[in-house]
């Protein structure tokens, strides 16, 4: 089981210079220890649209970002995405914290099950988690999941090889915390 | 009030070596008067992203001075961005607001509170370092050097008169020649010219 700190040495190793975006209480002691970090630069953005475009102006600087921010805020970031990184063909790895997997689960629903109004005004349900893998599917983004007895870590390692090799933004899924 | 070309024909006449980033009404305009490879048009509609892709930049290479042309509609849509440069506070980075009141290249529509908003006065309280405001196209002319030498973050705000720009796309025939590839091919291009002309890239985690 990784913690913050061998997920910031990944970091290292895989030449990340920048995360980018907003923490939570998941992220948030990854965004903490970035912030001591002696090389990588933390850049704290105040919507998670702008993360993308932060990103994808590194990239074109030629420094390797990674972006890190929770699934609402993924939602939020759709046309940024689309006319940054996406466009430019800019091989951004994202870490997306997963907000509502639980209560998805305690409520005995998945991502797959169909979206109706019962199913999406449920006060049981968070329908952000509900549309989480969806709205990547459909945006044609690769994504993995990482739940409970995942490495973060490792995770982390395949999205940015992936995100390199494809030069698109690829996505890892985070329903666990880093610790 | 300034013409779109009183705006940018001065920034052309002085710029060195200096990145410069389009959005919206500004991006033919400026590949009127400027053929750079460090010239970048974020033309591919990211609802008001600009300023915020060229922050990224500003912070890859803190060599380089990188100039966002940005429009006033744009800079509504992202104003969390004046938060976010004022948090990094890059010295490098400067950020231009030409404001026509409009959405110009989509038919000309008002901008919200377009006649009353004072972009000058959000990024003062925001806390840029150094913030201009411009209607006077001789004073813009003569400031120009100063604006581009001086430590940042920069904010102009230039009051400019509406054009007559359409909708922007990426063609062979756009006279603009960054707008004759795709995004994907103009950053690859980009990329190139950034590496040729700065010499060594730092490596990996390499501070700054």
């Amino acid at each position: 089981m990784s913690r913050p700190s061998e997920t910031i040495s990944l970091l290292v190793r895989a030449g990340i210079t920048h995360v980018v975006g907003i923490p939570d209480s998941t992220s948030g002691p990854l965004f903490q220890e970035v912030r001591r970090h002696p090389t990588i630069r933390l850049v704290t953005v105040t919507r998670e649209g702008e993360a993308f475009a932060v990103a994808s102006g590194l990239w074109l600087g030629h420094a390797a970002p990674l972006v890190v921010i929770q699934n609402t805020g993924l939602l939020e970031s759709g046309d940024s995405i689309r006319g940054t990184a996406m466009r430019m063909g800019a091989g951004i790895p994202v870490v997306v914290t997963g907000r509502g997997y639980a209560k998805m689960a305690r409520a005995g629903v998945g991502p797959g099950a169909p979206r109706t109004l019962e199913l999406m005004t449920r006060p049981d349900v968070d329908s952000t988690a509900l549309l989480t893998e969806p709205t990547l599917e459909a945006w044609g983004i690769p994504h993995e999941l990482c739940g409970s007895g995942d490495d973060p870590a490792e995770g982390v390692r395949r999205v940015v090889e992936q995100a390199r090799a494809e030069r698109r933004p690829a996505v890892l899924v985070l329903t666990r915390s880093f610790t | 009030m300034l013409t779109v070309a009183q705006l940018l024909e001065p920034l052309a006449r002085h710029r060195t070596n200096e990145i410069v980033v389009t959005t919206m009404s500004v991006v033919r305009p400026w590949g009127r008067v400027s053929d750079s490879d460090l010239d970048f048009a974020s033309a591919d509609s990211a609802m008001g992203h600009a300023a915020d892709l060229a922050l990224g930049i500003a912070l890859a290479r803190p060599e380089r001075r990188v100039v966002a042309l940005n429009g006033d509609g744009s800079m509504l849509m992202c104003l969390g961005t004046l938060a976010t440069v004022v948090e990094m506070a890059p010295p490098n980075y400067v950020l231009v607001v030409s404001d026509n009141g409009e959405f110009e290249i989509t038919g000309h529509q008002p901008v919200a509170a377009g006649d009353r908003i004072d972009y000058a006065g959000l990024a003062e309280a925001a806390g840029f370092r150094s913030v201009y405001r411009f209607e006077d196209p001789r004073a813009w002319a003569a400031a120009v050097p100063e604006v581009l030498s001086c430590v940042g973050p920069t904010f102009v705000h230039a009051i400019v008169e509406p054009g007559t720009e359409g909708p922007i796309g990426r063609t062979d025939d756009e006279p603009a020649r960054y707008l004759r590839y795709s995004l994907a091919d103009w950053s690859d291009i980009f990329r190139s010219a950034l590496a040729e002309s700065s010499g060594p890239l730092p490596a990996p985690n390499e501070p700054g």
